[in-house]
């Protein structure tokens, strides 16, 4: 197992977990983790991100990853609040919010993580929140099996930096879904997805399987990458077609 | 016979591609040696383009800034051109499209292509042009028909006939109407050379060296790199991918490296720039990546599709913090391949990033070669055996040379962190300064083994100089060319040539310059990189540096020039009777090689 990530109170958590990791750097936990992935298919891939790393300076990656939907799961420390570098507003942090740089509040619309990566056909998109231990640790063993990018967006205090969104404030408003949600249903999943305010869903959003990058990525069904040979007699051939 | 260089030009998507590709295969089976520049706009329609080809009996290692035969796509072409010929020069023109014009110096040999077209139809007009191209310059039609075949191959046998036909037809026009004019070419090594440009060297070397994984994002004049490796990727179990931008390629790199596959990037100075953060990642997480960087003049989007030696400063400096780096200039495509093969090892070696600056100069143009070694660019491994690393693995260990035992992740029993932190010994995060104070110094370590890397400065040209030409990457030919030719006039003349510029080779640099007459830095960039980095790391002044920073290619013309014109020094020689000649005639003299009044 290999376990990725940037920069964060979040991203520091491969320093805590006795395996395989990659800390890199902030906003930049995705491409080594593809990288990682496609050079060793083998490798089970985790993520492990905060809200400003993984939207805000990630942001692009995140998109593009969504799309690429690289097999690895992908779990996202949502505080709503730049934690690490004492708290700035993050791209999650809610309208009118007030900061040491947002004195008056901040305009900017919240960014819907859970809207884009559903749009974007992201095979497994949940949500959970931090408090509840057992049902976040069963979501991330299904975002394990899925096949593709999984992504859980978990909603978590910041004791220190975020005096709005504390536990208690999740605690009134989080509530888990039901079997009357169909996750494989499009367009449920991102009504589902903007719910937000008086009540917020925990559970999967989105689950409808489609092929991932390894999967649909032709010669990385064998031999991983990293342990091939190019072989002298390659190297001739191609030598060859430049007469 | 002479040296002929002959200029293909046209409007963008014209065909001169078509036609330039057909004509040096051919040069180059037949055993001509050539030398070929592109010159292109950065448009995809229209605007001027061309290809100037120089061939010969002998190797060539730079371009020519004269034509003998201007073969003109379009009306432009002449009038851009006309400047450059050589007295006497041909211009191979469509006689309805293109007019001739007054020019003492050139004969206008009009080909009849619409009434030479199959069907009447244009799109066969590129090989009937093909075949009075190689009908003037003396050349067999029958090799030509394979080419063709192969060429048009694969657009069915139909068209492939009628391409054929169109080239016969062009070269019984210029057989039937204009035997006079047809030229001999020399014969050549009278076997077939490689042909090979820049970036098939690159890219080629990289697979040699063992190259797995590569991700960038598209930007001229880099791309051709990425395009030859992606071609070949999947045949070779390479895996090639097209990133969202150069931050994600870099990092992308690194994941892919980190997990034992060799990684390499291809970018142009824009792209660079974004990579910065990733390049000091590697630093610190000393992590095996080769970065191609093929310069275009800048500031920002600059020139696109021309050629500069501006980013030495930024490559030999970027990345915040400090760490050890290679910084590679081939100076041929040769050169070019043999150092991608070696940065691939060398990345691996030393867990560093290994740059690699070529400029468009280098990537586009084709050159001939009798052949590549490959035992010269053997894939050597430096990953460690699992069974040999002690456990607990550190993957940091503090070693005598600085170089830490690499497992890739999944080694049994090991658990293989990389940190972009300060980290102990195992990767994890620490602040503790004497763990700062060492593992800064194990990172400096690495410099002493890297110092003693080959790819060090090599010397061309007479024994007892007193003049010292020095430059680095592509101004390799020209500069060659220019000690031939100060030389062949009774000069005293030398080149020094950078390959390696970090760990600058300060022992040879200075055992090459102490002491010599006049030295004098030849570079692509308006603030002498090259000079200012002699002078810092040997505290040697060099002379008032020879600089081009129009995003032209240097030719050896425009070194001799520039040298009597900026230098203190004085040209013994007067420089070649003929060029005296051509200067009291005019006609053929283009501005950049008219030799200087102040002789
Ligand atoms: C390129 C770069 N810009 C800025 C920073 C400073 N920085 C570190 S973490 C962080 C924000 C962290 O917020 P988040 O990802 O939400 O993680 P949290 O600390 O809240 O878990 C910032 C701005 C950095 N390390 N690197
Ligand atoms: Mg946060």
């Amino acid at each position: 197992m290999l376990l990725v990530s940037g920069i964060g109170q979040a991203a520091k958590l491969p320093h805590y977990i006795m395996t395989n990791g990659f800390n890199g750097l902030h906003g930049r936990a995705l491409p080594p983790a593809f990288g990682a992935k496609a050079a060793n298919h083998r490798l089970t891939v985790i993520v492990a991100s905060g809200d400003g790393d993984m939207y805000g300076e990630g942001g692009n990656h995140f998109i593009h990853n969504v799309r690429r939907n690289i097999e690895m799961t992908v779990i996202v420390h949502d505080n709503q609040i730049y934690g690490l570098t004492k708290g700035q507003a993050s791209p999650t942090t809610a309208k009118g919010v007030k900061t040491a740089l947002q004195p008056e509040g901040v305009v900017l619309t919240p960014f819907n993580p859970l809207a884009v990566a559903i749009s974007l056909d992201a095979p497994f998109v949940a949500r959970s929140f931090s408090a509840e231990i057992d049902f976040t640790a069963d979501l991330i063993l299904k975002a394990m099996d899925a096949k593709g990018f999984a992504l859980i967006d978990v909603l978590q205090p910041c004791v220190s930096f975020n005096k709005i969104n504390t536990a208690q404030w999740y605690r009134e408003r989080a509530y888990k879904l039901g079997p009357e949600h169909d996750p494989t249903d499009k367009a449920r999943a991102l009504e589902k997805a903007f719910e937000w305010g008086e009540k917020i869903p925990l559970g999967i959003i989105y689950d409808k399987p489609r092929p991932g990058y390894v999967e649909q990525t032709v010669g990385l069904d064998s031999e991983p990458i990293f342990s091939r040979i190019t072989k002298t007699a390659d190297v001739e051939e191609l030598v060859g077609g430049l007469y | 016979m002479q040296d002929v260089a002959i200029t293909i030009g046209g409007a963008a998507g014209q065909g001169l591609v078509t036609i330039s590709d057909m004509l040096l295969k051919l040069l180059s089976r037949t055993g001509r040696h050539v030398f070929a520049i592109q010159d292109y706009m950065s448009r995809v329609r229209g605007g001027h383009n061309f290809m100037r080809i120089r061939i010969s009996g002998e190797r060539k290692f730079a371009n020519t800034e004269k034509t003998n035969i201007l073969v003109a796509l379009d009306q432009r072409t002449v009038v851009e051109h006309l400047e450059s010929l050589e007295d006497p020069a041909l211009v191979l023109h469509d006689t309805e499209t293109v007019g001739p014009v007054d020019a003492a110096c050139a004969t206008f040999v009009g080909i009849p292509i619409s009434a030479s077209v199959p069907d009447g139809n244009k799109v066969f007009g590129n090989s009937v042009a093909f075949g009075a191209v190689i009908s003037i310059l003396g050349l067999d039609l029958e090799p030509a028909k394979e080419i063709i075949s192969q060429h048009f191959g694969g657009k069915g046998r139909e068209a492939v006939e009628k391409n054929l036909r169109a080239a016969a037809k062009g070269y019984a026009h210029i057989k039937s109407d204009h035997a006079e004019l047809i030229l001999r070419l020399p014969d050549g090594i009278k076997k077939p050379a490689m042909l090979i440009n820049g970036a098939e060297a690159l890219g080629l070397g990289m697979i040699a060296g063992g190259l797995r994984f590569i991700s960038a994002y598209p930007m001229s004049p880099s791309t051709s790199i990425f395009n030859y490796v992606t071609r070949h990727a999947g045949k070779l179990g390479i895996l090639s991918e097209q990133a969202e931008d150069e931050i994600a390629s870099v990092n992308m790199a690194l994941g892919a490296s980190a997990a034992g596959a060799r990684a390499a990037t291809t970018t142009s100075g824009g792209g660079l720039d974004l990579m910065a953060e990733g390049i000091s990642l590697a630093g610190i997480s000393e992590t095996p990546v080769v970065i191609n960087n093929i310069q275009r003049p800048g500031p920002a989007t600059g020139q696109p599709t021309r050629t500069a030696q501006e980013d030495l400063d930024l490559v030999l400096n970027m990345g915040h913090g400090e760490f050890p780096r290679f910084v590679f200039a081939p100076g041929t495509a040769e050169e070019a391949f043999y150092t991608a093969a070696g940065a691939m090892n060398l990345a691996d070696k030393y867990q560093v990033p290994v740059f690699i600056l070529g400029d468009q100069l280098l990537v586009d143009s084709y050159t001939t070669l009798p052949g590549l070694d490959l035992e010269k660019a053997k894939y050597q491994g430096h990953l460690a055996d699992p069974a040999k690393v002690a456990r607990p693995y550190k993957r940091y260990l503090l070693t005598p040379d600085g170089v830490s035992p690499r497992l890739p992740y999944g080694a049994e029993g090991a658990r293989v962190m990389f940190d972009s932190h300060l980290h102990d010994e195992t990767g994890l995060i620490t602040e503790e300064p004497a763990m700062a104070k060492k593992m800064t110094e194990k990172r400096f370590l690495k410099l002493r083994g890297m110092s003693r890397e080959p790819f060090r400065p090599v010397r061309y040209g007479h024994k007892k100089p007193e003049m010292s030409l020095v430059c680095w990457g592509s101004t390799y030919g020209a500069v060659r060319e220019a000690v031939d030719l100060l030389n062949a006039g009774g000069a005293r003349a030398e080149m020094i040539h950078f390959n390696r510029l970090s760990p600058f080779p300060v022992r040879e640099a200075v055992a090459l310059l102490r002491g010599k007459k006049s030295v004098r830095v030849v570079e692509g960039n308006h603030s002498s990189q090259l000079g200012r980095l002699i002078a810092r790391e040997t505290s040697i002044k060099t002379g008032e540096s020879v600089l081009r920073y129009d995003g032209r290619p240097f030719t050896a013309s425009y070194v001799i020039e520039n040298l009597k014109r900026v230098g203190k020094w004085k040209l013994k020689m007067s420089f070649s009777s003929k060029a005296k000649r051509r200067g009291a005639r005019g006609a053929a003299t283009s501005a950049s090689s008219r030799p200087s009044k102040r002789r």
